[in-house]
């Protein structure tokens, strides 16, 4: 019997170990995975796009949906909407998480004190954050309406979420709020890898700290600064929480993005052919994205090559 | 150009003192090399003079002028550092180029400051590489270069080699010569390597665990070292002790009990010195003869090195270990056999007990 097992076993190895098969074993259960929680559901939702699918049943219409998202007056408005939303953002995190960086990497007492508490936006829970943002953004209650009636800048209370352009600009403080500590946390990483001496070196030279800064910080954590800035434009593309717990995309959709249109369309209007399609626009958006994002990155790092 | 004087120097690290009351002048166009073992506050001492680091107590003058707490553009001064310090995402000339734009220098006079830099340094054909792209010497010239396009009162070199191959670093150490008598320029060196600080330096300062140990001319560093710190750290191979009872001292010098010699009267000044006492002797491995008779320090050899124009025995002697002789090349000697050593007198170092030396009163030839 055991001596059985061990014929079987050595043939059966030989036989596996000697064929590609053996490294396709190794993958499946990371590809089956992977066809099970992308591939398919990706699958599915071309198909969808193709069909009038909705709460009673679903029929092949062809390019219809495709057509009728392309004659879409509002379709436009909504994708210009993310973009500029996602600009806004991402800059802002850009720049607020180089200064925070900067800040945080200056030499001073209980530093690391300071360098935990930029963390709290980051690890609360997004949907905890975005409901203290409610009362925060709240006209009777909130603190920001209140401040600003006692500086006297406002002279009754304002509904931050109630009105187009104020909605639209507090959604972005939020996502802000939410995105920074991590863009912080990396670029901190990256200006500590900066040799000190090159400081060193630049300081000898009578190079001031703006010129260092301009110099050598900012060109030696570029690579850092161009990924961030990428992965940041996706996920904020893709920023679907803050959105939704905030305004659900109004007031009048002026909060709309493309993403909070294609859950509105799929979930909450149940046409799920017709959201499917807006679905795979945003793929589609993205797919670029991505592809921009390998592409620069690799004309970065040949252009700031570090050793 | 330039002379550089410090103070009664002394440098605090919260509460470990790192500089210990350290005075000297440097005088114009001198080359001078601070040297010590690593940690003994030399590269500290530097950055002071570059005013990276403020000392305690204590003044700098650069021409004469007090410059404690100025600038290092203030104090007219440039800097080499260990690992180059070269901006990787910037091509060569823009590396030598960086102090020029910093002073805001016109773009054709810069270009040109830079092209004579590249020049000298052997780097024209390399301008538009980056640092990444060259070779541990290149990067290391290119260092130079920027130091040196700025013309600066006084040079600061702060181990420059050490990242360098032996073979490299030899032949980095003869360009350096070369630049400092083609620059003409006040030039301070730190290195824990005393091979560079004999062949570079016009005068060497030695400091051990932040004092001031000695401060003269490589040969008189050799020859008359002040304390057994300096006997031991100059000269290659190191220099060999041994404790001996001093039998009396007078003013020819001092009589010691040497192992199997006996009494030996070593011509040195010994007016303080307790008789009865234990004395050190010190001994330059190439002070040492292969002795023809009989007489002479029985060293119990363990290793011969032959180095073709010379002989490395090691062994004891005495129970003193390590004893090293050099001896000529053609010698013969066995391992493990016993080998009769023969010193003239007067090459020998006394120290005293707080390891000080006793002033040499001749200074023999050197036989080889």
């Amino acid at each position: 019997m055991n001596s059985n097992k061990a014929d079987y076993n050595t043939t059966w190895q030989k036989f596996v170990r000697s064929h590609a098969i053996y490294a396709w074993l190794l993958i499946v259960p990371a590809a089956l995975f992977l066809f099970i929680i992308v591939g398919w559901p990706l699958a599915e939702t071309v198909r969808l796009s193709f069909t009038n699918a909705g709460l009673g049943g679903e029929k092949y219409i062809g390019w219809d949906n495709f057509e009728k998202l392309y004659n879409s007056r509002k379709y436009p408005g909504i994708v210009g909407r993310t973009f500029y939303w996602m600009f806004l953002s991402v800059s802002l995190k850009m720049i607020l998480g180089t200064i925070g960086a900067l800040l945080l990497n200056a030499k001073l007492k209980g530093r690391a004190a300071f360098r935990v508490m930029v963390m709290p936006p980051w690890i609360v829970p997004m949907a905890i954050g975005c409901i203290g943002w409610l009362w925060v953004y709240n006209g009777h209650f909130g603190i920001l309406a209140g401040v600003l009636m006692h500086l006297g800048i406002l002279d009754g209370p304002f509904e931050f979420l109630a009105y187009k352009t104020s909605a639209f600009y507090s959604t972005i403080v939020t996502d802000v709020w939410v995105g920074t500590p991590m863009v912080t946390i990396f670029f901190l990483a990256a200006m500590q890898g900066v040799s000190q001496d090159l400081y060193e070196a630049a300081y000898v030279d009578g190079a001031s700290r703006w010129y260092r800064f301009r110099r050598i910080t900012i060109p030696q954590i570029m690579p850092v600064i161009v990924s961030m800035a990428l992965l940041s434009a996706i996920w904020t593309f893709n920023s679907f929480e803050i959105i939704w717990i905030l305004t659900e995309g109004g007031p009048r959709g002026a909060t709309t993005t493309m993403i909070i249109d294609t859950y509105k369309m799929a979930i909450a209007n149940y046409k799920f052919g017709y959201g499917a399609t807006r679905a795979l626009m945003v793929v589609l958006f993205l797919t670029v994205f991505s592809l921009i994002y390998l592409f620069i990155l690799g004309k970065v790092h040949q252009r700031f090559k570090v050793k | 150009m330039a002379t550089v004087s410090l103070k009664s120097i002394n440098k605090w690290f919260d509460t470990s003192q790192v500089l210990n009351d350290i005075s000297l002048d440097i005088e114009d166009k001198e080359f001078v090399v601070f040297v010590g073992p690593s940690g003994c506050g030399k590269t500290t001492l530097l950055r002071i003079v570059a005013g990276l680091e403020e000392a305690t107590t204590g003044e700098i003058e650069i021409d004469g002028i007090e410059v404690s707490s100025a600038h290092p553009i203030e104090r007219g001064i440039s800097m080499v550092f260990q690992s180059y310090a070269l901006y990787p995402h910037l091509t060569v000339f823009e590396n030598i180029a960086f102090p020029l734009r910093v002073a805001k220098m016109p773009k054709t006079e810069l270009e040109e400051q830079v092209m004579r830099a590249a020049e000298t340094l052997q780097l024209t054909d390399r301008l538009q590489h980056k640092p990444g792209q060259l070779s541990g010497g290149q990067r290391q010239r290119v260092a130079i270069g920027r130091s040196i396009v700025r013309q600066p009162k006084v040079f600061l070199f702060d181990e420059p080699l050490s990242n360098l191959d032996a073979a490299l670093r030899g032949e980095m150490r003869v360009e350096l010569a070369k630049l400092h008598k083609s620059l003409d320029a006040t030039m301070i060196y730190v290195t824990h390597d005393q091979v560079e600080a004999m062949t570079l330096a016009d005068r060497i300062v030695v400091i051990s665990e932040g004092r001031l140990e000695q401060f003269g001319t490589p040969m008189e560093l050799y020859h008359r070292p002040k304390t057994k710190f300096v006997a031991g750290f100059i000269g290659n191979p190191k220099m060999n002790f041994l404790k001996v009872p001093c039998l009396s001292s007078n003013s020819s010098g001092v009589t010691l009990k040497l192992p199997d010699i006996g009494e030996q009267l070593l011509p040195v000044e010994a007016d303080t010195v307790e008789e009865g006492g234990n004395l050190e002797v010190g001994i330059r491995p190439e002070d040492f003869s292969l002795s023809d008779t009989d007489k002479g320090m029985p060293m119990k050899v363990e290793v011969v090195e032959h180095l073709g124009g010379s002989t490395m025995v090691y062994g004891s002697v005495a129970d003193h270990l390590n004893f090293c002789a050099l001896l000529p090349g053609d010698t013969e000697v066995s391992d493990d056999s016993v080998v009769k050593l023969e010193v003239n007198p007067a090459s020998m170092h006394v120290f005293n007990s707080n390891g000080d030396a006793m002033r040499r009163r001749e200074i023999p030839a050197m036989h080889r």
